[in-house]
Parts: structure tokens; sequence; C-alpha cells
């Protein structure tokens, strides 16, 4: 019911923003976002994993991005759910002494690309604008499921980031940058299209802190490895390998989780608490004013893991209205290729008008008929460039003849 | 009397010499067309364009011959005429000469054809700057720039000018497009309507650029020849009725403000005339040409691959222009903004300068051409001889034309540099983008500041007309 | 059908979950469920095999061939019992009527490992990826189930084939590549990386993936270690079969390694001999066994093939030449030994080729289980040296000339030793000449000019009319669409080497086209080069096995010979990625100093005009003059002006005053409205 009114609203909010008055959209919309937030329940979880740097000494932040694939896949995020970018292959690549292994620790005790990883974005694939179709769902119809975000107004996201980053941005394979504004954009747009329920944004890069300065859409948390005017450093270089492999936040992160199994509930403040400045080398940064939940009330499987509290609830009827939207979505192509056969079928007519109103005019018009004979004459002709040539030669006579009247 | 006669000698000297020097530069052209290929000039950016390369339209001319459209594939861009009589030259081999030798041969004779017309055009204009002159009795500078004949120093010039020579050498086809457009001017000088149509009808045929010299060429038709401006003629002519004296003076008089009032007002026959063998030269030019594309895919096509591309700029291999880094490097949501605006900078200028210039028809076109190959999208240096050639012509007129050393000098250096930075960059790999850029904004620069000081010249000399005529008014009354 | 790719791939995330399950069941509950597939679903088969064959130069080859077969759909719904839905539901969507994925690292070396027999022409890829596909639909929906197709297998396999939607990146090869096709549609990806996400799809598609049977074998490190593995998936469908053939969708995987097997124990057993080849198992090369058939399968061998040349040099080397090799007791006598009895041995019935014929020995692991995992082992006696057979012509490619400006691309056909089998087929071939198919697609940026066309033959240049049968070309437009030439080459029968040169400009790209590692360069993707006069086909005598496996009833087809040419790695100029402001400023303030300068000039003249009055009027009185000649405008008579410059002054003037009033008009406006 309150689904009907909240579109009409949509609408007139469509208006106002045509007009430009932002400011009073976006008030209304946090209000009434907020409002929705905490009437919808959690769905399930999703994870996008996203390595920025190209090239094989940036190892460590495919290291990085694994090894958080890994732990998630451990605390029980299906592969369908994940979605993991790569910007380079580290694995096969020609330089790694172990073919299809990749690891994050001296000790190779772990091969964290294992039998069944499942990459979804590699290599050149991996841009800003990729990146940010991922996350506002705005992808061509031809792109296959695996490679969208499918996640509904009750899921928790956990978005992970790795690479070189500076003030306020992170570069996409040494050649683009991802502003913080676009960032927060894409979160805002992902609010709107409510997309998530919460979202745990986890940065670990140089001054990853200041990423995080224009998010602005409830619901969102956000962990950066250092703060801004600090670098984040890697943990310790593997001498096999001849790269660090991985990085000091990640290492830690991985340390705390590696504690853990998917039914225990350490809360998310347990997390951020056991980051120890000196041994990250910066000083980590959480961002919990968007948040509204307590961190020590809320686990990190709330994210990490894909663990949820059944309630019995009368939610069948907001997905019976999701279902109702997916089935309009999908009306649209089917229109398009009904009315392409329109279109074709137009053509056709067209054609044999066009066949038939040249008969007639050729009965109609002296004139379209002797262009009509002319036409097939100049068909008939099978040296043309002869013909031409001879037309360039007659020019000149032409040329002079008429020259010498007008002299 | 004996003036004249020594002026005579000093005439036919020059002819002698005039001669000599064509002959030797025929024979200087025949030598590096001969020579061995290591120095191979056709594939430098300076000399051939998109446009106007040989070995683009020889591709072109390939796929004529495998049946397909000579525009499939984005190789050739050139007109569908050109294509039929250069391709048969182009696959022509003859043993012991060069390839293409056939083609040099009709690219030097297209030269001395527009050499010679050259020097016709400076000898009319000369004449009437001359006879001009005398009509406001200002005889002095006559005296003073009686011996140099603009024509045949334009000639040699245009001749001997290295870029031409490469432009010539290289297998581009620009000594064909300048032809036609000389030839266009002269028709207009010697108010031949027929001919300066063909010309005009052809050269914006074989690049689009020339198009815009239908104004200055509809002023030589309309106005007659390069004058001082007309308000002279008008004003000597009252002040000749405002005091009256003797009849047979009176008479010449007369005689005198006819032709002021002859030179004033604008004839209309001719330029009526012109548009219509404009109309009949163009309609039979694309008969041929539809006829030439009628198996593939028509004008419409032709027009796309020709016109478009010019104004498209699609192809960013590097030239002596500056658009092509330009295009390449700026964001793709602006491109057309920017395409827009770089053309209609050309346009921009079309009025005032017709405004400004209009008793001046010939510089007027000589200013047209600079400013098109200057900003033109795909510039080669055969454009650059063009204007450098026509602008020799009005050498009395600039004689006191200020940083002229400078910039020669200037051209020098731009030319020795330009082929280095590209060096650097493409072949060495030493060098970066930057450098060769550098070169095309300096070449750029120099162009602009030889257009700004030769119109501001011009302009000068006119009022140093003004200030002659009505100072010997003054005198004369007194 | 924009929509379509996303249901198709709605199914076969859950279908591999379906599978998994019934995994677990079949390995409890097995002859339950194969009886179940016995009864109900005899048409649906799996055959798994794999072929081993030691190569000359101290390798070894492993092809794994996986043929799943499906009756056609409308026979039994949508359901599969062991066929992949993802696949069936492929070809469902975009009406495929073949299609053939490969993803390959390294380069196949035909030199050594042999050009001529089916496997390298059928199975040796160029590296990267390619994909071909022929449509059963409309000419005009060809491109769009084209660009749905590359997005679908991207998710599938988890590859960036998406890239091949551009149609700057496929191409419409009319007969060369494949004869007699439709509206097929071709493209490459020379760099495209392979590694376990690519492979891990692919074995899941199977219906024991890598749990059970041979494909247990696949251990990624020992695989991606190879020198050269090709992953293949290959598949036909043909709805109410035409020639024969039952309907339906048959999928065909092919896996193909090769691998260096580690010698310590050759060195060991034979310290002095250097040139021994090394022994080798299947538990030393992949570092796993076969622990029992998959259950799902029909029929799981295992191959081992002993090449033509290498035959011949054990018959020679066993002092009684005599002995049919297909005995028992051969393998054993001669100069290697084999640790697993094998259960049948092959000759292969005499081809035309005169080195002998190559020998097959089939183990069957039905046998074998966990407790005694199979495990065969090949162990040399002493040292045997021998070559494969090489393709009739060897195919080079290579770039030539400098410079970032412009280039040449050569295609070199060395021959090897043309042995008088290849000569026959030659003489037996129309008119004494045998015909060499060359097709090669060229990037857009990479401007081929196609007149500068040249061939050498043996040494010589020749004419293009007399060696060139028949060519098509279809040039590339910018950023439209690339350079696609297809020839049909005819050579004598003596031709020791022939080459051909093509002459092409390098193009010049917008800083948005460039790939983030621009400075590595661009790939030109391998050219394919067939041989349709020589035909590879191993026959074994008809034999219920041999008919029954899959694999060496695709060995025994007849295929032309065919073989790619290296990827060529072009370097483009680069423009400085950094600049694009500083160019645009720069430009425009050039623009802005042209418009400015100019105007200035022709505008010039009206203070020229006053300054030159000011002069006049300064000779007069300049106030009093002025006043006067308003006073007069203004009364409108005109004023007595005895002196002669007033004459033209007062024109001037007259001008001037109705300027200043102009001016001043305006200002007043301005400021009543504006102000």
């Amino acid at each position: 019911m309150w689904f009907k009114i909240y579109s009409n609203n949509m609408v007139v909010w469509l208006v106002l923003l045509l007009l430009g008055s932002s400011l009073l959209f976006s008030s209304i919309a946090s209000a009434s976002l907020s409002s929705s937030t905490d009437t919808t329940m959690h769905t399930n979880n999703w994870a996008v994993l996203v390595c920025t740097s190209r090239f094989w000494f940036n190892y460590r932040h495919m290291a990085n991005t694994l090894s958080l694939y890994r732990t998630v896949k451990r605390l029980g995020i299906p592969d369908e759910r994940i979605i993991l970018m790569l910007a380079d292959d580290m694995a096969c690549n020609p330089r790694n002494k172990y073919p299809a292994q990749v690891f994050n620790n001296e000790n190779h005790r772990l091969n964290l690309y294992g039998e069944n990883v499942e990459v979804d974005y590699r290599g050149y694939e991996v841009t800003v604008e990729n990146f940010m179709r991922v996350l506002t769902g705005r992808h061509e119809a031809a792109v296959p499921r695996s490679k969208r975000l499918l996640s509904d107004e009750g899921s928790h996201i956990l978005l992970y980031m790795t690479g070189h980053g500076g003030d306020e941005f992170l570069k996409f394979q040494d050649s683009e940058e991802l502003q913080s504004h676009d960032l927060a954009d894409a979160v805002k747009q992902m609010k709107e299209k409510r997309r998530f329920k919460e979202l745990l944004i986890m940065v670990d890069t140089c001054q990853a802190a200041t990423l995080f300065n224009q998010l602005h859409s409830p619901g969102v948390l956000a962990i950066g490895s250092s703060m801004k005017e600090e670098n984040s450093y890697s943990h310790h270089l593997d001498s096999d390998v001849g790269v660090s492999v991985v990085d000091r936040f990640t290492f830690y992160t991985l340390a705390f989780f590696e504690r853990l199994n998917m039914y225990d509930n350490a809360s998310l403040s347990s997390l951020f608490t056991s980051y120890d400045p000196n041994t990250l080398m910066s000083t980590a940064y959480y961002r919990t004013d968007l948040y509204q939940r307590r961190l020590e009330e809320v686990p990190v499987t709330n994210f990490f893991g894909s663990v949820m509290e059944t309630i019995h609830t009368d939610s069948a009827y907001r997905i019976h209205q999701r279902k109702v939207t997916d089935r309009v979505e999908r009306k649209r192509p089917l229109e398009k290729s009904v009315d392409h056969g329109g279109r074709r079928t137009l053509i056709h007519s067209n054609k044999d008008d066009q066949i038939s109103d040249g008969k007639t005019q050729v009965h109609v018009c002296p004139f379209t008929q002797m262009w009509s004979t002319l036409n097939s004459k100049v068909e008939r002709i099978e040296d043309v460039d002869s013909l031409v040539n001879y037309g360039l030669i007659i020019m000149l006579p032409f040329l002079i003849l008429s020259v010498w009247l007008s002299l | 009397m004996e003036k004249k006669e020594e002026n005579k000698r000093q005439r036919k000297k020059i002819r002698g010499g005039f001669w000599r020097w064509v002959i030797a530069s025929v024979i200087f052209r025949l030598i590096l067309i001969y020579f061995p290929q290591n120095l191979n000039l056709s594939s430098r950016p300076e000399v051939s364009t998109p446009l106007t390369s040989l070995r683009r339209l020889a591709e072109g001319y390939w796929l004529k011959q495998a049946s397909m459209s000579p525009y499939a594939g984005s190789m050739y861009h050139g007109s569908p005429l050109l294509l039929s009589v250069l391709g048969p030259l182009t696959v022509k081999r003859i043993e012991g000469q060069p390839d293409h030798v056939l083609c040099s041969l009709l690219f030097v004779i297209a030269d001395i054809m527009s050499a010679m017309l050259l020097r016709a055009t400076g000898w009319k204009l000369q004449v009437a700057y001359r006879e001009s002159l005398k009509a406001l009795d200002i005889i002095n500078i006559v005296e003073s720039s009686d011996i140099l004949a603009s024509g045949d120093i334009a000639a040699l010039v245009y001749l001997w000018n290295p870029f031409t020579i490469v432009a010539c050498v290289g297998l581009s086809t620009s000594p064909i497009e300048n032809l036609f457009i000389i030839l266009m001017l002269y028709g207009a000088c010697i108010r031949l309507v027929p001919l300066a149509a063909f010309g005009w009808v052809m050269a914006t045929h074989l690049s689009l650029y020339p198009a815009i010299l239908i104004i200055p060429v509809i002023l030589l038709m309309g106005y007659g020849l390069d004058a001082p401006p007309r308000k002279l003629f008008l004003l000597k002519g009252y002040c000749k009725i405002g005091d009256n004296n003797s009849g047979n003076i009176h008479c010449e008089q007369e005689e005198m403000i006819n032709r002021s009032k002859a030179q004033i007002i604008f004839s209309r026959r001719p330029v009526v005339l012109f548009f219509f063998w404009t109309t009949l030269w163009s309609v039979y030019v694309l008969v041929l040409c539809g006829i030439s594309v009628k198996q593939y895919s028509g004008l419409w096509e032709m027009f796309q691959r020709t016109y478009g591309f010019i104004l498209t700029v699609e192809d960013m291999s590097p030239n002596i222009g500056v658009l092509w880094y330009f295009f390449a490097e700026v964001f793709d949501f602006f491109r057309n903004f920017f395409l827009i605006v770089f053309h209609v900078n050309i346009l921009f200028m079309i009025l005032p300068l017709a405004i400004r210039l209009n008793h001046r028809p010939c510089f007027l076109a000589f200013v047209y051409i600079a400013i098109s190959s200057m900003l033109k999208s795909y510039p080669s240096v055969g454009d650059s001889a063009l204007y450098l050639g026509l602008l020799v012509l009005f050498l009395d007129e600039l004689a006191d034309m200020p940083f002229s050393f400078f910039i020669f000098c200037g051209y020098v250096g731009i030319s020795l540099l330009s082929p280095v930075m590209h060096n650097l960059w493409i072949w060495r790999g030493t060098g970066n983008a930057n450098f060769y850029f550098a070169t095309a904004i300096a070449y750029a620069c120099l162009q602009i500041i030889l257009l700004v000081e030769s119109v501001s010249a011009m302009l000068n000399h006119d009022r140093k007309l003004r200030k002659l005529s009505v100072a010997n008014l003054q005198d004369g009354k007194s | 059908m924009s929509i379509r790719p996303i249901d198709v791939m709605a199914i076969p995330l859950k279908s591999t979950h379906f599978f998994i399950f019934l995994l677990l069941l079949s390995n409890i509950f097995t002859p339950i469920i194969s009886f179940g597939l016995t009864i109900e679903q005899e048409r649906e088969e799996f055959y798994e095999e794999l072929l081993l064959r030691p190569l000359p130069d101290r390798k070894v080859l492993a092809h794994f061939h996986f043929q799943s077969t499906a009756p056609s759909s409308n026979s039994n719904g949508r359901h599969h019992h062991l066929f992949p839905k993802a696949i069936s539901q492929l070809v469902q969507k975009f009406q495929i009527k073949e299609m053939e994925l490969s993803f390959t690292q390294g380069r196949w070396n035909y030199e050594l490992w042999g050009g001529f027999d089916p496997i390298s022409s059928s199975n040796a890829k160029p590296p990267g990826v390619e994909l071909w596909a022929v449509f059963d639909v409309p000419q005009d929906q060809v491109d769009a189930s084209w660009k749905n197709l590359t997005h679908t297998l991207s998710g599938l396999f988890c590859a960036s084939i998406n890239f091949l939607e551009s149609s700057t990146m496929y191409s419409a090869p009319q007969w060369s590549f494949r004869p007699a096709t439709g509206n097929i549609r071709y493209g490459m990806l020379p760099r495209e990386a392979v590694c376990t996400e690519n492979l891990t799809p692919w074995l899941k598609l199977l219906p024991c993936r890598d749990k059970d049977g041979l494909s247990a074998l696949m251990d990624r490190p020992s695989i991606y270690k190879s020198f050269y593995h090709s992953q293949r998936l290959h598949l036909t469908s043909n709805k109410s079969g035409p020639e024969g053939m039952n309907p339906g969708i048959i999928l065909e995987q092919t896996l193909t390694v090769v691998l260096q097997p580690n010698s310590q124990r050759t060195s060991m057993t034979y310290s002095g001999e250097k040139n021994v080849q090394p022994s080798w198992s299947l538990s030393s090369i992949f570092g796993r066994k076969v622990s029992g058939r998959c259950v799902l399968a029909k029929s799981s061998n295992v191959y081992l093939q002993l090449e033509r040349g290498l035959v011949a040099e054990l018959k020679k080397n066993k002092n009684n030449g005599v002995g049919n090799i297909a005995s028992e007791g051969f393998w054993s006598g001669t100069g290697f030994e084999l640790s697993v009895r094998p259960d049948k041995v092959f000759e292969e019935e005499n081809s035309s080729h005169r080195r002998g014929s190559s020998v097959l020995f089939e183990f069957s692991v039905d046998k074998y289980s966990d407790s005694q995992p199979f495990d065969l082992g090949l162990k040399w006696k002493f040292p045997v040296t021998w070559s494969s057979e090489p393709a009739p012509l060897h195919a080079s490619r290579f770039l030539m000339g400098s410079g970032n400006e412009r280039g040449a691309i050569a295609i070199l056909l060395k021959s090897a030793d043309l042995n008088d089998a290849s000569l026959g087929t030659c003489s037996s071939s129309n008119g004494y000449k045998f015909r060499v198919d060359v097709f090669q697609v060229v990037p857009w940026y990479v401007k081929v000019y196609y007149h500068t066309l040249q061939l050498f033959v043996n040494g010589q240049p020749k004419a293009v009319g007399d060696v060139i049968e028949k060519i098509h070309v279809s040039p590339s437009k910018d950023k439209i669409s690339p350079g696609v030439m297809e020839m049909v080459l005819q050579f004598p029968c003596d031709v020791k080497s022939a080459a051909l040169t093509l002459e092409f400009d390098k193009g010049f790209l917008h800083i948005d086209e460039y790939p983030p590692d621009a400075n590595q360069g661009f790939d030109i993707p391998s050219a394919a080069i067939s041989f349709p006069n020589f035909y590879t086909s191993l026959l074994f005598p008809g034999n219920c096995s041999v008919d029954k496996s899959p694999m060496l009833s695709k060995f025994q087809e007849k295929n032309p010979v065919l073989s790619y040419t290296e990827v060529l790695l072009v370097p483009l100029t680069t423009p400085d990625f950094s600049m694009p402001y500083n160019v645009i400023t720069i430009t425009c303030t050039v623009f802005a100093l042209y418009f400015g300068s100019l105007l200035n000039v022709l505008r010039r003249r009206v203070d020229e005009e006053e300054r030159l009055l000011k002069s006049k009027a300064g000779k007069t009185a300049p106030l009093s003059g002025l006043l006067s000649k308003l006073s007069a405008k203004l009364r409108g008579r005109p004023q007595e002006t005895p002196q002669s410059p007033s004459n033209s002054s007062s024109l001037i003037s007259s001008k001037l005053l109705l300027k200043v009033f102009l001016v001043a008009v305006l200002a007043v406006a301005w400021q009543y409205y504006f102000g």
C-alpha cells in the first residue's frame, strides 16, 4: 500500500530534481529512505572485492583481494554473490614462479587461488566505468548475471578495494582515478535504487580515509587503512616470489578473521579495535556516523559472512512487488523485439511503395522516364573508367571553346 | 626616351634570366625524381596528408580494380576523378625508371603551368597597379618600384620554393590542387568567366577549402583588379570638378571621372555569367563523379568519405597542423564542439576581410588561402607553398612589411626543426609527441604573424596612397 | 532477444550446483544412478579419454578428450542428466549451429611436436582466446546474437570474452577459415590470460567435474606449469539431423597439455647417457593418479600413442625387424617398457606415409579403484631419437621495418623436407600444384596497403596473378571493422620457400583508446594457414572399440592440415597521456592569437582617422572649430569655410560627429536599461 504512495512521491521528486532543487530532494529522500531502511529486513549478503592495480610488482594487492575473497567464502558468502575484480593476472603470470598459485604469506601454506575461483572482471575490464556500473547496476542488457550485483534493499554489501591511492582518489590500472565524489555518488544512487541495507566499505590504500569524505548516505560504514597524509605499507616480502605479498592492514584483518568461524559472533567493534597503529604503521580510520546500529552488537558476519536471523515476517508482499517490477523490466526488450518486427514490416511496405510509385511515375512523367532510361544506360556501361576519362578529356575542349567564346 | 630604352633592356635581361631559372628548376626536380630512393619524401607527414598522399590513391585504385568501392576501408579520401586519372599512372611501371615516374612528371608539369599562370597574373596586377597610380597621378612610387616585375619573381619563387619542390617530388596531389586555384585566380583576373568558374569548381571539388574563394572571385568579376581604395578616385574626381579651368583639361577630367565611376560601379553581368558557368561545371563534375562511383554506393558515400573526412578530423596521424594532436588528446564529449569552433574560425574572418579589402580582391584571395591553409584539418607544405607564391605578387604593395626577415628565418628554422623532432619521436623513440607538437604550434604562430603583418602592411600602403593623393590634390589646388 | 543471456546465466549457476549434488549422490549410490541412466536415458552419453604421447624433445603430450552428447531438446523437454544445461541453453537461445572456444597459453611448436597429425591441426590453437561460431539465424541478426554470445561466454568462463563484442574485434571470414559455412563470426583475443578461473567452469561442465575419473588428474599447478596448454570447447548441434547423424548437441571438450617430466630417475639409472628420453608416469607428470573411472562415463580409456617416426626407430633398433608390432611383447621387447599391461594394441593401417605407422596402446581404467589406482608409467631402456612429422610447409610470420610510422608484415612458408607421401598428394591434386589457404585478420590501427602485396617463391619475386588463385579482402575501417584478408595460393610442387609481404602504416589513436599498458604494444592476431591438399587422419583397423571411442573416430576424420602463425606485437607511438589540458589551452591560445590580432588589424582604421582629425583640428582652433561645426550642423545651414582642407575634413568630421552621437545614444540607453 505505502509502496504506491512512495512511487507517487518518486514522480514528484523527479520533477523537483528537474527543477534543480537538490537540497530539498536529498533531505526528503534521506528521511524517507531511513524510514524505509529500518522497515526492511536483512535478506542476503553480497561482496564486491576490487583489486585496482596492474603489473607484477603489485602482486600484494591481488593477494589482499584474494585473501578477502577466501575469507568471505569461508564465512559463507557463495560465489555467485561475490563480484571479484582483478586488474591483472598474477597467478598465471610468466613471472610467477608458482603457476596458478597466489600466496599471501612467506610460508606458502595457503594457496589463495585454490582450485575453484570465480573472477568476474579481470584485466582491462577493471575500469572505473565498470566498477560504477556494478555498484549502480546499470549494465547493458547482454551482461550476464554473474557480472551483476543483484542486491536488494535488504542486502548487506561488503565493498573491499585495494590499490594505489592518494588524497580523495584511488587509481585504477595506473591510468584512471576513482574520485571520492564518484564513490559517494555511486553509493547514493545505490541507496536511491534501494540496492543495499547496510554497506561496509573497506579500503586498503594510501590516505584511504580521504576516500570517504564525501559519503552521506545512511547505512554506510567505512574502514580505511590509513588517515590523510599517511601511507599504508606492505607487510613483508617473499623472497621466492620476489615481491611483497600482502599489505599490513589486510594482513592484520586476516589475522583477526582466521581466528573466527561462521558461528561465533565477534562484533565489528572488536575488529576495529584489533588494529594496532604501531603494527599497521598507519592509523586505521573508521567512519561510523552514517551507521545507525551500535557496533558492539553488530557481528562481523553481518558483512563478512552470510549469517542471517530467521524472522517470520510478511515480507512476501514486498518480494511479490519486486517480482512485479522485475517483470515490467523484462517486458521492455520483448516490446523492443516486437516493434523491431513492426519496423521491418514497415520497411518492406516502403520498398513496395517505392517500387509501385516508380512504376506509376514511369507511366506518368516523361522526364522520369528519360531519367530512368538514362540510368539504365549508365547501368549498362561496363568500362566506367574510360568513360570518366573521356568525360575529363571532353572537359578541356569544352573549356577552351567557352573561353574563346567569352573572349 | 633613353629611360624607356634601358627599361626595355632590363626587361629583356630579366626575361632571359627568368627562362633560364625556370628550366633550371625543372631540371632540379627531375634530378630529385631520379634520385635513388633513399630520400623517401612521399611518406613524410609534412608532404603527404591522408588527403594528398599518392600511396593511398594507389590503394584506392587497387580496391577499385578489385571491384570494391575505392572508399571501402578508410584509405582513400580524394576525388574519384583524380583516381581515374592518376590511378592508371600509379600502376604503370617503366623498366629502369623509379616508380610513379609518370605521376611525378605530371606534377612537374602542373607546377610549371601554375608558375606560368602566376606570372601572367602578376603582369596583369602590376599593369593595373601602375595605371591606377597614374590615375591618381602619384608617379613617384611607380618610378621607385618600376624595375622589379613581381610576376616573374612570384613565378620563380613558386618554382624554387623548397616547399613546392618537396610537394612536387614527394608524390602528393597538392600541385594539382594549387594549379586549379591559380587557374581560377588567373581566369578571374583576365575576366574569363568560364575559366574562373572551372577553376573554382575543380579546386572546391578536389579540396573543400577553396570554396570560400568565391568571394574574391566575385569581387574580381565585379570591380576588376586590385586598386587603391575607390574613395580616392571619388575624391580626386570631385575636387577636379570643383575648380574648372580651360576646356581641354575639362574633357580629360570628364573621362577621368567616368573611369573612376567605372571603377566604382559593380558590374553584375560577369557575376551572373560566373554563377551560370559554376552551376554548369559543377553539374558536369557531379555527373562524372556519379558515373564513376555508380556501381558502388553512390555519391553520398563519396561526400561522406571526402568532405566528411575533412570536416570531422578522423585521422590523427601527425602533420604540420595543430589539430591532429588536439583531437587525439581532447575529451570525447567536447570533440564536436571544438570541431565546430575550429571550422567556424575560418568562416568568421571571411566577412570582415571582405569588407575591409574589397578593393583588393587578389590580395583578399591570398589572405583567404593563407587562412585556410593554416587552419585546415590536414595541412601540408604544398598549401604553404601556394600562399607564399601568391604573397610575392604583392611585392610593390608590401615593400615595407615589418618582421619580414624574422618570419623568413622562422620558416627556415621550423622547416629544419620539425623533421628532426619527428624523427626523434617516431623513429628514435627518444623524443616525445610534445616536441613535434611544439614545432607545429610555432609554425602556426609564424603563419599568423605573416598573415597579420601582410594585411596591416597592405592597409598601411592604402593609407600612404591616400595621404599622397590628398597631398598632391592640395598642392594641385594651391 | 537482448534480455536472454540473463536467463541463460540464471540456470547454469543453478545447474552446476545441481550437478554437485548429483555427484555426491553418484559417489554414494553409484549402481542406482548408473542403472537409472542405462534404463531411462540411454541416449545422453558421456565419454572420457586421455591420449599420452612422448614427444621428440623429451616432453610428453597429454590430450584429454571429453565428449558428451545430448539428444535434441524436443525429444525430452529441457531436462538433462549428464549434459550441461548451460550449453544446451546457449544453443537454444542463440541458435548456434557450431561453435568453438579455446583458451591457450604458450605456442605449439610445429617443428618439434609435429604439424601433420590430428592433434596439432585441430587442437594446436593460437595463444589467448579464439572463438568462432556459426549461427542458424537470419543474416541481420547474426551480429546481435554474436554480441550476446560473447557476453554469456564471458560470464560462463570468467574471461573477458565480451571484448569480442565490438565490431572492431570480430570478422566474418568468407571461405578460407572454414569452407562452406554461412554466417560465421570469428574473433581472437591474443592477450587474454588463461588460468584456473577459466579451467574450473570448463571442468564444471563435466558430469564428474574434477572429482572423479580422468579429469581428477588435472592438478592446476602442474597443468599451468606446462609449456603449452590449450583448453578447447567445441559444440555442434543439428536439429533433425539431415545427414545420418542423430539429432542433438555434441559437446566436445579437449585439454591439450605439453609437459616436461622431471627426469631424475633417468639420470639415476642411466647416469652415462644424456640423450636418453626421460621416463615418466602419470603421477610424476601430474602429481596425481587415476582412481577409477567417472561412473557417469560410458567409457573411459587412456591411450598411449607412439608416433610413426618413433615406431620406425624402434623397429630399426629391434634386431629382428620383421616382428609384428601389434603382437604381444613387442612393447616390452623394444626400447621402452610400460608399467601397466595394455588391454589392446592397435597399429595404424598403413596410409600413404612411408615413415611407418603409429601404434596405439589402449588402457581401460574401469578395473582400477582408490585401493589400486591407475598410474601408467613409461621407462626407456636406451636412447631413441626421432622426429615427428612436420606440416608440408612451416608457416611463420614476422614484422619488417623499424620505427613507429610504418612497417610490413611478412608471412614465410618454408618447406620441411617434403616426403614423397605429400608429394603424392601434391601430384594427385589439381594441376601439379598444391594449395595453401591464408586467412589473416588485422586490427584497424594497422592500416595495411593491400596494393603493396608482394610474393616471393624460392627467393624470386613472382607476379601476384600467377600465384594467387583467389583473393578476398575487406579493408579495415577506422574504429569500425578490422581488415580481413583471405587468399588461396597455388604453388608448384617443388616449392622450397615462399614469402608474401604487406606494407602497413601504424595508426594514431585517441588517448582513451590506448590500454593502460600502451607501451607494451598491440597484438596482431595470428593468421591461420591451411593446406587443403593434405589430410590428417589416423586410420586404425575397423574395431568396435575404435568406433566406440569418439576421440579415435575424431582422429579418423579427414581434416585439412591447419597451422597458426605467431602473434605479432606492434609497438604504436603513444601521445603524452598527461597533456590534454595543456594541449587544449595552448591550441586555443594560438587560435585566439590569430583571431584577435587579425581583427585588431582590421579595425585599426577608426582611431587612425581620429588621429588624423585631431592633427587637422590642431592646426585650426580645435574647440571653436568643432563648436562652430556643431552649431552649423544644428542650424543646418552650411557654414562658410574659406580654407581648402576643411573640404575634406568636413566630410570626415560630420561622420565623426555622427559616430560620437551614436555612441552617446548607446551609452544613455545602456545606462537607462541596465544601470
